[in-house]
């Protein structure tokens, strides 16, 4: 049998550099790697001594992609550390923005990085060509993302409005209006490009290895803003413990850490959340995941593209569902440019949103001045890099004499996609000796 | 019947402008307002046109829209003098506190008078501030609010300030000394202390905010209260 040696520097259609590598002689296998080559960052050394206003600015800097995300688990942090209360309202622009945000992330990673490789193509512009009508469609979602994050935050990408206590700027019943219309206009177009995908699936493999799956629960909604972290081993663990989950080791293959909890390796993300919290999405998301045969507890982490598509039409119901709450109570004024009074207390504090790709935590511990003295930001890429190296060792062997090595590499890049990896921001801080 | 520009004497015409004058014998004086359009009477408009009429015992520099300005015989005239400059400049300056900012380095139309003469008169940006729309009490700095808008180069269109956040400096320190003098002892007189205002300015500006620190030591801003 022909020697496979699969060496693919880097995996393209994500964010950062990953490395795959297969290397089998007659048939058997020597190794098979998930490189993370990605530079370290400091991102919890930057925010040291820095005051309490300052760190969510700072860490919404993390990532491009899920900056509202880290903004808001950064502010969550800060807020559980003082004891910042936030008022209701507050709360569910919060979560409308993470919608936003959530729509954003997803809409680009299955319309322009993992709908390439169902119809085939290397990228997204030759499917401007092939599917102009889909791709519009697609792109029309993409921009509803950005306008609820605009509308919410300020901006589409690093919120600017979102600060410790609430909101320093509001958005006018107006724009809510506005924007509700477009939701609503936006769900035929949902379930078109839902068909438009169904019609593809075919092309997603069909590979099953059993695993945990870790995300935030919440007693009465689909959690994405807080909750308590749940796995389907079973066992609820309150987030000020997330430590005891996330179990972060280092291997030598990867600048980013590893986690694992019950298991060799876990895995975070859409997939993971709609497997915990299935029965909590809204009923039009529903009906797309039985569309798809997506049923909790789904092994399948190719599938994690169709729960992210899944999780696209959750967003704009209840996007229109949190939109609908605000306006029939009318938005209660605050000050021009607000910015509430708070006394900076000493303490420790952990916040944990479900941003795009997974569960994501930060932790501050600040001194009486509200200076912070220590953080840790775990992010869910760098949870998920142990399953993907696990998944790619029961794939590989079982690809070996069946696939060409060209279909093997598509198929490990596809996995790899499929995790919507954002690689460099999971290399947080670390104490590796590189050797 | 003569005047001296810079110096040389040219020949002129009673009722001849200086502007014209100077024209005619290649002395360059910038306009904004002056244009093959504009034939009819002169709207002396933009005052980039400035030249002072030397005189002698002269208290006050004797400044002039120079298209406006009849030649009378012999009078002197300087396009070049360090008090015409400043003036020329500051003019500028204002002409550009209602424009959208960073005019210098726009290539919008590629072949625009007034991205050449901030080029020419070294306008490095005017502060956040005149961009910023809150006044009064939407002021953070009048609320007791760190907000970096005085010293901070333009361009922004005030996003943060507008959006109910101070400004962090994420376009960089201002480059134009004397904008930037002004703008710290604007923080000075409100109130706010030399480590306030660099500690808000490592945030995005963590290089400048060095000479940021040495221009203030240099001109004994905040200084206040050490003495006390």
């Amino acid at each position: 049998m022909k020697d496979i040696n699969i060496d693919v520097k880097h995996v393209t259609r994500v964010e950062g550099h990953g490395n795959i590598i297969v290397d089998a002689k007659q048939g058997k296998l020597d190794e098979v790697l998930w490189e993370v080559s990605e530079a370290p960052r400091y991102f919890e050394a930057f925010v040291k001594d820095k005051p309490f206003t300052q760190l969510a600015q700072i860490t919404s800097r993390i990532c491009g992609i899920c900056s509202i995300g880290h903004a808001l688990t950064s502010l969550r942090a800060t807020e559980n550390a003082m004891d910042i209360e936030v008022s209701g309202q507050d709360e569910k622009l919060r979560k409308l923005a993470l919608h936003g945000e959530n729509m954003q992330s997803h809409v680009l990673h299955v319309g322009y990085l993992a709908l390439p490789d169902l119809v085939g193509q290397g990228s997204v512009i030759p499917l401007a060509s092939s599917h102009p009508e889909e791709l519009k469609k697609v792109i029309s979602l993409h921009k509803l993302a950005n306008e609820i994050s605009r509308v919410t935050c300020g901006r589409t990408t690093h919120p600017r409005r979102l600060i410790p206590g609430g909101f320093s700027k509001l958005p006018s019943p107006l724009e809510l209006e506005k924007l509700k219309t477009k939701l609503e206009e936006s769900v035929p177009v949902l379930k078109e490009v839902a068909s438009f995908v169904k019609e593809l699936s075919p092309a997603l493999p069909d590979f099953e290895r059993e695993t945990e799956f870790i995300s935030l629960t919440h007693d009465d909604e689909y959690a994405f803003y807080g909750g308590k972290i749940a796995s389907t081993d079973g066992g609820i663990t309150p987030v000020d413990d997330y430590l005891s989950v996330t179990n972060e080791y280092v291997v030598p293959q990867s600048t980013a850490k590893y986690t694992k909890n019950n298991r060799e390796s876990y895995m975070v993300g859409a997939l993971a959340r709609l497997n915990n919290n299935f029965d909590q999405l809204t009923p039009l998301a529903k009906e797309v995941a039985e569309d798809f045969d997506l049923s909790p507890v789904c092994h399948n982490p190719y599938m994690n593209t169709i729960a992210q598509l899944v999780e696209v039409v959750h967003s704009v119901e209840d996007s229109l569902q949190l939109i609908n709450e605000l306006l029939d109570k009318g938005i209660e004024e605050q000050g021009l440019n607000y910015q509430p009074d708070i006394e900076p207390k000493a303490g420790t504090g952990v916040g944990a949103v479900e941003v795009p790709r997974g569960i994501l935590f930060h932790e501050y511990t600040y001194d009486e001045e509200g200076r912070c003295t220590k953080a840790n930001c775990i992010i869910p890429t760098n949870q998920n890099h142990g399953n993907i190296q696990h998944d790619m060792e029961k794939l590989v062997p079982e690809m070996i004499g069946e696939k060409s090595e060209d279909e093997m590499e598509l198929t490990l890049e596809m996995l790899v996609r499929a995790y919507d990896p954002c690689i460099s921001c999971s290399t947080h801080y670390l104490d590796v000796e590189f050797r | 019947m003569k005047i001296v520009i810079d110096g040389e004497e040219y020949p002129c015409e009673p009722g001849q402008k200086v502007y014209d004058v100077a024209q005619e014998n290649d002395i360059y004086i910038p306009t904004l307002c002056l244009n093959e359009l504009n034939t009819g009477e002169r709207p002396a408009g933009c005052r980039m046109c400035l030249v002072e009429i030397v005189e002698e015992n002269n208290e006050e520099p004797n400044l002039e829209s120079s298209c406006s300005l009849p030649v009378s015989d012999g009078m002197e005239i300087s396009t070049k003098s360090r008090v015409v400059y400043d003036e020329r400049r500051e003019v500028l300056e204002l002409l550009l506190s209602e424009h959208q900012q960073d005019c210098r380095n726009c290539g919008i139309s590629g072949d625009c008078k007034f991205s050449d003469l901030s080029f020419e008169y070294d306008i490095d940006g005017v502060s956040v501030c005149s961009e910023c729309p809150n006044r009064k009490d939407g002021c953070f700095l009048s609320r007791g609010i760190i907000c970096l808008g005085p010293i901070t180069h333009s361009g922004c269109n005030a996003f943060c300030t507008r959006n109910g956040d101070p400004c962090e400096s994420c376009f960089g320190i201002l480059k134009n000394k004397d904008v930037l003098l002004f703008g710290l002892k604007d923080l000075d007189e409100k109130g706010f202390t030399r480590e306030e205002i660099l500690e808000a300015g490592k945030v995005f500006s963590y290089e400048e905010t060095k000479s940021l620190e040495e221009l203030i030591d240099e001109n004994d801003i905040f200084n206040k209260e050490v003495q006390e």
